[in-house]
């Protein structure tokens, strides 16, 4: 009887281990994912084959883009966010190709593709000792915008690579729930 | 000798009664498998969950090149638009909204692809982001001498999540299947009032 | 013999194995991980330029099948609309084909310039200077239908800071070499 009942003690054990284990397991997305560098707004935030500095951010309801020749002006059916980076390059010539922008609640929202043919966007090539400007430039609902963080990464699969995570910190909102610093409309044609 | 026939007797229609349950089970339950519920008719004026997108559709009608949205249709070619409002429904930005609706129309080629374009300034087929509603043509290229369709019947098709895929162990959206058909008015031009919902 | 002293000696026989066997292992294990491992490690390596072959200035050097000599380096200075401190630099190269295969051996071409500090710098296409016709980049050379004996010119751009054009050297890496490379002398050296 002891015994019968030590077995049974013995088995539940083994299963609740057994459960332990395969609920504390990283899953296999979190293994093979990027390898985060931390920073801020300001702050050089140096990964293994670049370093990125967010210098501000700046928020539009219409863009005024040079497309082939003619400005046009791009609305959007949020909020335009434009991210003004300073890239430079560590050991090797490399290329900083991704970038995105995640919200408070956890929402990704890539770079935008509508101005894919403007200049100073990723993708951007960077040499050693050649730091370099780039416009980051995203769609976001206001909601997204205060404590959002800024991603960026060198491939789009950038598995057991750095991404540079800049958190950009509280924005204020208006009274139109928009950031109270929104502008009607970015020039993008200045140079950066 | 004889004791030892009973048994072995007795194990064989044991054996037997046994498989003859299993082949009726699994039987029955093929037939439900098999069975064809009838694919739902989703109305017009709802709002259509696929998983991946919510969709709004606005209105349907027959182009020439001019009205396009600059998709770049043969010379003197008619092309069918259906224009939808899309909604972002997942945590991140995509563009998986290729394979949402298929048009089974006799005016449409079963093989041509639809041209996706976003309406605000026509760019071809963009991300779209989270919870941000864009307004999207759907632009498909018509057969030659095909005479303009006064209706335009769709398959919507939905994506299931998995947290985890059976190859990578990523997460994402697999599986499409349809989730019912669609029936719109097609009018004759891009001024065709909406549908209103 | 009785069959006791016969039980009592195979089970000495298979203790002794069982102890060998377990020694075997020691061994067995890291060849096996080493088995296993030797495609990956060899994916790995053939992906990096590691191993430098230094190329003496006025030499050519054989390499993926032709000879690759260093013909000039030089700084284009005074261009206007580059960055601050940044200095355009030419590396010419000439070729003279052996194994006329480039589309296999000269496959995932790159021509840098390194400096002192290990710094690697690729060619640019942020300048692009106007070259005669008959030469090629090192990509564009893969293409160019060259049979064996002809000889090909390659140039490449790069743009440098200026602190480092001093010590700058320019070196090429081939897929089917990697991952040994050419690392060029200068004249000065």
């Amino acid at each position: 009887m002891m015994r019968k009942m030590a077995n049974v003690i013995l088995l539940l054990l083994a299963t609740a281990l057994c459960y332990g284990l395969q609920v504390s397991k990283p899953h296999y997305a979190e293994l093979i994912g990027p390898i985060p560098a931390y920073g801020k707004l300001g702050d050089a935030v140096v990964g293994r084959g670049f370093e990125a500095r967010a210098a501000k951010v700046a928020f539009s309801r219409n863009l005024k883009v040079d497309r082939y020749g003619q400005t046009k002006v791009f609305t959007t059916g949020g909020i335009w966010a434009v991210v003004t980076v300073e890239f430079a390059a560590s050991a090797q010539s490399t290329t900083v190709a991704v970038a995105s922008w995640r919200g408070p609640t956890g929402l990704a929202y890539d770079q935008t593709e509508r101005l894919s043919f403007a200049d100073g966007l990723l993708p951007v090539a960077i040499d050693p000792g050649l730091p370099k400007k780039a416009r980051l430039i995203f769609e976001v609902r206001p909601d997204e915008v205060s404590n959002a963080t800024l991603l960026i990464s060198e491939k789009l699969m950038s598995a057991l690579d750095s991404q540079a995570e800049i958190s950009l910190g509280p924005v204020a909102a208006g009274a139109d729930g928009l950031p109270a610093e929104t502008v009607d409309t970015l020039d993008l044609t200045q140079p950066i | 000798m004889l004791e030892a026939a009973r048994s072995r007797l007795k194990a064989g229609i044991v054996a037997g009664i046994g498989t003859a349950a299993a082949i009726a089970v699994a039987g029955v339950l093929g037939a439900f498998g098999a069975r064809h519920e009838p694919m739902p008719v989703l109305a017009q004026t709802s709002r259509i969950e696929t998983g991946q997108w919510l969709l709004q559709p606005l209105k349907a009608y027959v182009t020439d090149g001019k009205h396009a949205y600059g998709a770049p249709l043969k010379p003197g070619g008619k092309a069918l638009v259906l224009e939808v409002e899309m909604t972002n429904r997942t945590a991140k930005s995509s563009k998986d909204y290729f394979e949402i609706l298929r048009a089974s129309q006799t005016a449409v080629d079963a093989a041509t692809k639809p041209f996706i374009v976003l309406m605000r300034d026509s760019t071809l087929s963009p991300e779209l982001h989270p919870g941000m509603p864009e307004r999207m043509a759907y632009i498909w290229e018509m057969q030659p001498g095909v005479v303009s369709p006064t209706s335009f019947d769709l398959m919507v098709i939905g994506k299931t999540y998995k947290q985890r895929d059976n190859l990578y162990g990523l997460p994402g959206w697999f599986n499409p299947t349809p989730i019912g058909t669609l029936t719109l008015a097609v009018g004759a031009g891009p001024d065709k009032a909406q549908v209103q919902p | 013999m009785t069959a006791r002293s016969l039980d009592w000696e195979s089970g000495q026989g298979e203790r002794k194995w069982r102890r060998r066997s377990l020694w075997a292992l020691l061994l067995l294990v890291p060849l096996a991980l080493a088995g296993q491992a030797y495609d990956s490690v060899k994916t790995l390596l053939g992906g990096e330029d590691l191993f430098p072959r230094q190329v003496a200035w006025g030499q050519s050097a054989h390499f993926g099948g032709s000879d690759w000599k260093l013909t000039d380096l030089r700084g284009a200075f005074g261009m206007s609309s580059l960055p601050p401190d940044s200095v355009p630099v030419l590396a010419d190269f000439s070729v003279k084909v052996g194994d006329p295969d480039l589309q296999k051996l000269w496959l995932g071409c790159k021509v840098m310039l390194i400096d002192a500090e290990g710094r690697r710098w690729s060619p640019t296409s942020a300048v692009s200077l106007k070259a005669p016709g008959d030469v090629h980049t090192c990509v564009s050379a893969i293409f160019s239908g060259a049979r064996r004996g002809d000889t090909l010119n390659l140039r490449e751009t790069f743009l440098v800071p200026r602190q480092a054009t001093k010590t700058i050297r320019p070196a090429v890496g081939l897929a089917s070499e990697r991952p040994h490379f050419l690392f060029f002398q200068l004249e000065k050296d």
